[in-house]
Order: C-alpha cells, then sequence, then structure tokens
C-alpha cells in the first residue's frame, strides 16, 4: 500500500514537443484511479513516468514520501500490466510470474509459494507449465496480472490491459480487475481510452486532454458536473448533445435552435451566448403539446433495452441524440414533444469551453 | 530506433568490442592499404616503391583492357540479373499458384542456392566440354559453330548461363515469399475484377511485388559484379584474351597473378567507389521500406 | 481460386521444365561419376548411373592420390566444415552482441562506431583481397584455420540481420524486463538469446552455407594442401585433369563436385523452412 504524488509533472521531448504540461495530483493508499482521454492526450506517457520507463523534465514523482524522480523502475517497487502483454514468449507461464522475484534474489521455496497464489487467485493453476502463445487473449491478460501481483507490489500500474480482448471478454475481466483491486487493496493507476472502463473501474477519474488533467474527481462528479465541454463529451455514452444558445433577458431561459426556449436556473448575465449542453438521457418525452419543445425524428435506432432517436432541431442545429429507457416506435418525421429539467442543463462558455 | 534505451556506460563496449576489433584489423587496416597503394608506384620487385598521386588511376582508367572489362562487367550484369529475375519471377508465378505438389516444386528450385559459384561454374564448363559435353555437341550439331575458347561471344555466352542458373533459387526464394505476403483477398478481388491471368499479373501481382523486385535487382547487381568470381574462375578464366574478365577478377588477376600491386589497388579503389554507390542506395531503401 | 484446366497444365508443365533446368546438370555430373573413366572419354556425358559409385567415391575419399594432392576428399570435407561452422558460429556470436549494442544502447560512440560497422557491407572482400592478403600474411596467419576464418567474419551483414530482429521485438518485453529488475547483460541472456532462437538457427544455417561455398579467400590464404576445402580441392583436381598424358579423370573430378555439393544442399532442404525465414528477413 502506498500513496503516489505527481508535483507539476512535466514531460518535454527532445524535439521539443511538450508531453505533459504539469500535473498536481495525489493518489491515496488503495484508491484505483483510472487516466482516461482520447489518443495522444498524453495519458500512457504520464503511466510510463510513474513507473520510470519514461523520464521526468520538471517537477516530482513520489511514491510513499520518497522522490523516485531518478530511481530505476525495478527498484520503484510498482508492477505493470502492459496493452499487449508484454509476455517472454520464451518462458513458461510460471517463469514469466517467477521472473521478477528470481531476479530479486528470493529463494526458490518463496517463488513457488507465491506463482502458486497468484495462479490460485487468478485461476490458473492448470495453466502454468504452457506457454503464453497457447493461452487464449483472456488467460495471457491473466498471466500479465499474475506477473504483477506475484511481487505485491506498492503500486499496480496498467496501460490499457483490455484493448486486446474482445467485447464479452473485456466485461468480464473489467469485473475480475475490479474486484482483484479491491481484494488486494493496492493502489492502482489505469490508463483506458474507453469511458465505460474509466466509469466502472475509477475510485476516482482523471480527464486527459492535450497533456493538461482537464478534470480530476469521482466519476459521478464528473458525469453530473463536467468541467468543461471537452470533458462532458468525452464522458457519457451516447454523446452528450451541444447547442449554440442565447440566454434570455430573464436570465430564465435559454434560445436553441430555431426558436426553442428551456429553462434554466444558471447564474449567467441576460444575452450571453453560450453552448447548451444536454445528455441524451436527460430528454423527457412527454404527450403532445405538454413540453416546450417539438422535435422531428430523423432515425431511430433500436437496441431493445433502450432507444435512440435523432432529432431535428431546426435548421442550426446538429442532430439531437433522445436515449429512452424500452423499445418505442416512432415514424420518421414524427413530431415529439419534449422537455429538460433546468438542472439537467450545462452551460460551457463558446471561447473557452468552461463550464459556467 | 526503440523507445527505451539502456543507458550504460560500459557494456555497450563490451558487447561491440570483438566485432570493431575484427573490422579494425581485417578490414580497416587492409581498406586504408589498399587506399594508399594505389598511390604507389612499386617495381617489379617490390624491392621499392615511390609516391605517384593520380598516375595508376590515370593509367588504368585509360587501359584498352580496364574498359574492356569494365563494359564487359555492365553487360554482363544487367543481364545476368534480369535474365535470372525474369526466370523466376516466372516459376514463383507458377509455383504460387499450383496446390498439387506446391512444397515438391519449391524444393526442387530453391535448393541450388547452397551450391557453390565455382561449383557451378565446373559443372557448367564441363556440359560444354569439347570432349564430351552433351551441350557442345548439341550446339554443333545444330549448325552453330559455337566454340567457346576462341570466340569471345560464346564464352560470354556461357558464363552468363552459368551464373543465371546459379542465381534463379535466390531469386526464386524472395519473389515466393512475396507473392505468398500478398493477401489472399486481394488476389480474390482480382480474379472477380479481370478475368486474364496474364492481365491480373502485370496489373496487380506485379505492383505488388514491386519493392521485392527492386530489392533483388540491386542484390542481383551485388552478386553479378563479385559472386560471380568463383564461375568466372573455373570456367573461362577471363578467356579468351580477357573478354569475359570482370573488374573483380581483373583485380585478381592483375594484382596476384601479374604482381602489378599499385595497379590492382587503384582497381580496388574505383569498384570501392562503385559498390559504396550500389550499397548506400539499397540500403537508403531498405530503410525507407522498415518505417511503412 | 478458380484456375482453368490449362492454366493449371501449363503451371505444372512450366514447373517441371524449370526443376529439369535446375537439377539436369547436378544429375549428369552424378550419374557420370558413376561410370569408368574410358566409359566417360569414348561415351560422353551420362544421363543414367554406372557400377562404378563405390570404387569411384571410396577412391577419392580415402585416396589421396586419386585427388591429385597430398589430401584426401574426406580431409577436405573436414575443413569445409571446419571453415563452415567456425564462420558460422563466429559471425552469429559476434553479429548478435554487437547488434545488441547498437539497438539497445544509448551510448556516446554509437554513431561513428555503427558507421565503421556499415561500412564493411561497402567493400566485400573481392575488392581488397591484395591488402587483405597482406595483413594476414604479416600476422603469420597464412594457411592456418583463423586466418581462414577471421577475415571472413570481418563484413557485418549478420550484424544488420540482427538488428532488423531486434528492432522487431517489442519494447514492451524490455520494459517488463526492467521493471522484473532485469539489467543490460540478464535481459540478453535471459530474454533476447532465447527470443531469438529462431532466427539464430536461420542466420546460422546460411552463414554455414556461405562459409562452407568460400572460394577466392581460401584460394589466397591455403597454399597448403592439408588446408584445402573441398570447393578449392576441385578446382586443382580440374586443373590437373589433362595432366600427363592419361585419359582424364572425369568421373573422380564430378564424384568430388558432388561431395562439395551434398553437404549444404542437404542443410538447404532439410532447414528449408528455417533458412527461407532467415533469407527472407533480410529483405525486410
Amino acid at each position: 500500500m502506498a500513496t503516489v504524488t505527481l508535483n507539476q509533472a512535466q514531460k518535454t521531448y527532445p524535439n521539443g514537443f511538450k508531453a505533459i504540461h504539469g500535473i498536481d495530483l495525489k493518489i491515496e493508499h488503495g484508491e484505483f484511479t483510472v487516466l482516461v482521454g482520447p489518443s495522444g492526450c498524453g495519458k500512457s506517457t504520464l503511466l510510463r513516468m510513474i513507473a520510470g520507463l519514461e523520464g521526468i523534465s520538471d517537477g516530482e514523482i513520489i511514491i510513499d514520501d520518497k522522490v523516485v524522480n531518478t530511481v530505476a523502475p525495478a527498484d520503484r517497487d510498482i508492477a505493470m500490466v502492459f496493452q499487449n502483454y508484454a509476455l517472454y514468449p520464451h518462458m513458461n507461464n510460471y517463469g514469466n510470474m517467477a521472473y521478477g522475484l528470481k531476479n530479486r534474489g528470493y529463494s526458490k521455496a518463496e517463488i513457488d509459494a507465491k506463482v502458486r497464489e497468484a495462479a490460485r487467485i487468478l485461476q490458473l493453476e492448470d495453466h502454468l507449465e504452457r506457454k503464453p502463445r497457447q493461452l487464449s487473449g483472456g488467460q495471457r491478460q491473466r498471466v500479465a496480472m499474475g506477473r504483477a501481483i506475484v511481487r505485491q507490489p506498492k503500486v499496480f500500474l496498467f496501460d490499457e490491459p483490455l484493448s486486446n480482448l474482445d467485447a464479452k471478454l473485456r466485461v468480464d475481466m473489467r469485473l475480475e480487475i475490479k474486484n482483484l483491486q479491491q481484494r488486494l487493496g493496492i493502489t492502482s493507476v489505469y490508463v483506458t481510452h474507453d469511458q465505460v472502463e474509466a466509469m466502472t473501474l475509477a475510485d476516482r477519474l482523471i480527464v486527459m486532454n492535450g497533456g493538461v488533467a482537464e478534470q480530476i474527481g469521482t466519476p459521478i462528479d464528473i458525469y453530473e458536473k463536467p468541467a468543461s465541454q471537452f470533458v462532458a463529451g468525452f464522458i457519457g455514452s451516447p454523446a452528450m448533445n451541444f447547442l449554440k444558445g442565447k440566454v434570455s433577458d430573464d436570465k430564465k431561459h435559454v434560445t436553441v435552435g430555431d426558436g426553442v426556449m428551456l429553462d434554466l436556473d444558471h447564474d449567467v448575465e441576460a444575452g450571453r451566448d453560450v453552448t447548451v449542453g444536454i445528455r441524451p438521457e436527460h430528454l423527457e418525452l412527454l404527450k403532445d403539446g405538454e413540453g416546450r419543445i417539438n422535435a422531428g425524428v430523423r432515425m431511430v435506432e433500436s437496441l431493445g433495452a433502450e432507444t435512440l432517436a435523432y432529432l431535428d432541431f431546426g435548421a442550426n442545429a446538429d442532430n439531437v441524440t433522445l436515449r429512452l429507457q424500452g423499445t418505442h416506435t416512432f415514424e420518421k418525421g414524427e413530431k415529439l414533444s419534449l422537455s429538460v429539467p433546468a438542472s439537467k442543463i450545462h452551460l460551457f462558455d463558446i471561447e473557452s469551453g468552461q463550464r459556467i | 530506433m526503440k523507445r527505451v534505451q539502456f543507458e550504460h556506460s560500459a557494456v555497450p563496449y563490451l558487447f561491440i568490442a570483438p566485432q570493431i576489433l575484427i573490422i579494425s584489423i581485417f578490414f580497416l587496416w587492409p581498406a586504408v592499404q589498399a587506399l594508399y597503394q594505389s598511390f604507389l608506384l612499386e617495381d617489379a620487385f617490390g624491392m621499392s616503391s615511390q609516391f605517384v598521386w593520380f598516375r595508376n588511376f590515370e593509367d588504368v582508367l585509360t587501359s584498352s583492357s580496364w574498359t574492356r572489362s569494365a563494359i564487359f562487367t555492365v553487360v554482363f550484369s544487367v543481364l545476368v540479373s534480369v535474365l535470372s529475375i525474369a526466370i523466376s519471377l516466372f516459376l514463383a508465378v507458377r509455383a504460387d499458384e499450383v496446390i498439387r505438389g506446391a512444397k515438391s516444386y519449391k524444393t526442387l528450385l530453391m535448393w541450388g542456392y547452397a551450391i557453390a559459384p565455382p561449383v557451378a561454374g565446373l559443372l557448367g564448363i564441363m556440359m560444354f566440354n569439347p570432349l564430351m559435353g552433351d551441350l557442345y555437341k548439341a550446339f554443333n550439331s545444330f549448325g552453330f559453330e559455337f566454340n567457346h575458347i576462341e570466340n569471345a561471344n560464346d564464352a560470354a555466352f556461357i558464363v552468363i548461363l552459368i551464373a543465371v542458373w546459379k542465381q534463379v533459387s535466390v531469386n526464386f526464394i524472395f519473389f515466393l515469399s512475396g507473392l505468398q505476403g500478398i493477401p489472399k483477398s486481394v488476389q480474390e478481388a482480382a480474379t472477380l475484377d479481370c478475368k486474364s491471368p496474364e492481365r491480373r499479373f502485370w496489373t496487380i501481382t506485379f505492383p505488388l511485388l514491386a519493392p521485392t523486385t527492386f530489392f533483388l535487382l540491386v542484390i542481383n547487381l551485388t552478386y553479378a559484379f563479385f559472386e560471380t568470381f568463383g564461375i568466372i574462375d573455373v570456367s573461362t578464366k577471363g578467356a579468351p584474351g580477357g573478354s569475359t574478365a570482370t573488374l573483380v577478377y581483373k583485380v585478381y588477376v592483375d594484382g596476384f597473378l601479374g604482381a602489378d600491386m599499385g595497379g590492382s589497388a587503384a582497381q580496388s579503389v574505383l569498384l570501392m567507389i562503385m559498390v559504396s554507390v550500389l550499397t548506400v542506395f539499397q540500403f537508403r531503401f531498405i530503410e525507407r521500406k522498415v518505417h511503412y | 481460386m478458380y484456375q482453368s484446366k490449362w492454366r493449371i497444365f501449363t503451371n505444372h508443365t512450366i514447373l517441371v521444365l524449370g526443376s529439369l533446368f535446375m537439377i539436369l546438370p547436378v544429375w549428369i555430373a552424378f550419374a557420370s561419376s558413376t561410370h569408368t573413366r574410358e566409359y566417360i572419354f569414348q561415351n560422353g556425358l551420362q544421363f543414367l548411373p554406372g557400377g562404378e559409385f563405390f570404387t569411384n567415391y571410396g577412391a577419392i575419399l580415402f585416396d589421396a592420390e586419386a585427388t591429385k594432392g597430398r589430401v584426401t576428399a574426406l580431409e577436405m570435407l573436414f575443413n569445409s566444415m571446419v571453415l563452415g561452422l567456425g564462420f558460422a558460429i563466429g559471425k552469429v556470436i559476434i553479429s548478435m552482441m554487437a547488434a545488441y549494442a547498437i539497438v539497445y544502447f544509448r551510448f556516446k560512440l554509437a554513431v561513428p562506431l555503427f558507421w565503421i560497422i556499415f561500412s564493411t557491407l561497402l567493400l566485400p572482400l573481392e575488392v581488397r583481397i591484395v591488402p587483405s592478403y597482406e595483413v594476414v600474411a604479416n600476422l603469420g596467419l597464412l594457411n592456418t584455420y583463423t586466418g581462414l576464418i577471421l577475415p571472413l567474419i570481418a563484413s557485418a551483414t549478420g550484424t544488420f540481420f540482427f538488428r532488423q530482429f531486434y528492432r522487431s521485438v517489442p519494447d514492451e518485453l524490455l520494459e517488463a524486463a526492467r521493471l522484473d529488475g532485469a539489467g543490460p547483460i540478464r535481459f540478453f541472456i535471459d530474454i533476447l538469446v532465447p527470443l531469438s532462437v529462431t532466427m539464430i538457427a536461420a542466420i546460422f544455417i546460411i552463414m554455414f552455407v556461405v562459409g562452407w561455398n568460400q572460394y577466392l579467400w581460401p584460394l589466397l590464404m591455403t597454399t597448403d594442401d592439408q588446408l584445402y576445402t573441398i570447393v578449392i580441392g576441385i578446382k586443382q583436381v580440374y586443373n590437373s585433369l589433362y595432366e600427363g598424358g592419361q585419359i582424364p579423370q572425369f568421373p573422380k573430378a564430378f564424384a568430388l563436385t558432388i561431395m562439395a555439393s551434398v553437404p549444404p544442399v542437404l542443410v538447404v532442404v532439410i532447414f528449408q523452412r528455417m533458412f527461407v525465414k532467415g533469407l527472407v528477413e533480410t529483405e525486410k
């Protein structure tokens, strides 16, 4: 168990490219932290900096009160699970898990006990003698995790560990990772570009963009109060609808699309141009004529458990997505009557994208 | 390059030392000496020598025998490369198509790689031996008046034939693996779009094989320049009258048998320049390919 | 995939003709090596084997007189084996190590050393034979195995094979090994070498064949018959074919040719897959 602290951690590559712009973060004992963001946002770089595989240009990385900026990766007492697993193909699975212990001078008996314990936890007991290539993707993933847990490190690092698995396996392994982490109580940092993984696994979520931490918070915080238009668009699926809007003179309404008026209870100056954000699941379907919004259906996707409808908010707006529970049958062009509670409306500055 | 590397003071030097040591003694030293000797004129007994600047080079470049050898080398190399590439590409395309016996054909066509060039040369020249060679007799019974001992063209024909025979298997291996690297779906899509196999080959397969072909062209030119030494030395020995001596063979003849050290060294240096151009060309090409 | 009957027929015809083109010279040499010299002299080259197989091959293997020199073919085969194996082993070890330094380390002289190694590709042995000979002579290495093998190893082709291969090894393996506490030497021995086994085998096979088939260098180096490789040996035999006014000993010369070819051909055919893989890797 350990804490990981970043003080203004920065990374600049020799060619002058600034990958990480200075990140402050404190990860508590046993906390599961997820770094999420689009590709190229610097999340993997940050993880590799914590691992020591990537140098740090400025600032500090502290593991358990000790600055580890110049400590070799092997001496940081961390373990890492790689995206392509990085298993040693010529060693059997036992050898893969034992290798790190061997190099640290553990006795044969100790190694054996630790490997067998890890194999038991991960249900790999029957596969220890096999080589990695004889295993399925999910089993390889387990071996990679086994290699990490045998050492009982202070910190677990995961670099998109599930992205090579198929969809169903990914869900299973996600649960397994969460379960394992809670059971072992090891501080973990997890990198992913998949926001579902991020939301489900994280105790705390760090949304990154362009080398900057856009927002740090619990998944629910971030979902409910996204700090910027970028975060709002990135977290949540289907993505949040964004519409251009203008705050009315009495500050009680905001006008979007072809004169659709929405209720507002924000403290915002009158007449300001804003970006209005509405999550697809927060649009409520009402009986004819009861809602403030009337919009035509452009297209419908039925997923069984839920229905997605793409609505026409007038010439000035993109498609607006509506997400409803259960199955609904809509005609193409059918007019729907909708409303949005004022509390579910997000406003963002048009220029900076910051939350208002 | 690797994203992560070790930073260690002594270890890399330790690992690279054996190679550098051998290169320094057996490569750099002789190469520098060749360069130095190319500026020296030695007397016939190797007793004394004087520094003559570029005179050896002048002598070499203005001598008719060198020019003739250079022309022969270029013609020979181009013919050998083009012919062996064409033949092996033709065979590889067919070998890639057959289903029954594919493995046997592959083995039958590739083992030639293991034959040493001088062995190939001997086999070839024996076939043309006036005393008993079948090909020699066959050619003459058709009224060709084939005589490689006196006729330069006939001698060149033999050397080229042997050199092509020796090189077909290497090219075949590369072409076949190149063909097998073309995704089956691409070939199937082409079958739907184009009925004629010949047209399909020239519009789809050949363009996809272009990198391999180019690579092989460089490899074959290098082969024709250097590795054919063994073939020539046991078949024609440059005869008649030096007409089938490549530049490399001439370096050997002048330097070792003729003891013209300065002239031979100057020829070596000229060859080095030619090869350098060829190799840099090839290396740049390979490097570029690696990035894709 | 669909193929017309005609196409299938021509495919086989062409491949059979191609195979014959490759095999016939060697087959004729073999068939002719199993007749008496008088028979060959009178009837020319033969397509069918005769009855002198054991006599002719036995003679050249064990009787130095038959090979026109002071060594038997058996001794020549041994020399070729030493050259082939020594060349292959030396080359593999040295180039694996050098490539490791180049690919996996950041060090001061990396760039100049790389270019020195690269420069050996520019100048094949053939263009610097005279000075190379002098250097080896000065070192007193003429007519020694060392003098025969070491200069041939100087060319860096193997280093580039391995460099290419190492670069294809995923970076994550090194990272994982570093997290597992492996230093540079341990990583090389525990991970990289076992990982390269197929590549090592492939390069070994190619280099063995290349070494076995060396011609020019052994020709210059070995003035002593005792060090003749079989490839050099056959040249001597053919050179002395017409000496002494006797009927030329064609069958035994052919037998020696066949014997020089059998070991490398067998190696290539038996390890075909590995060999092809190794060869084709060089293109990538």
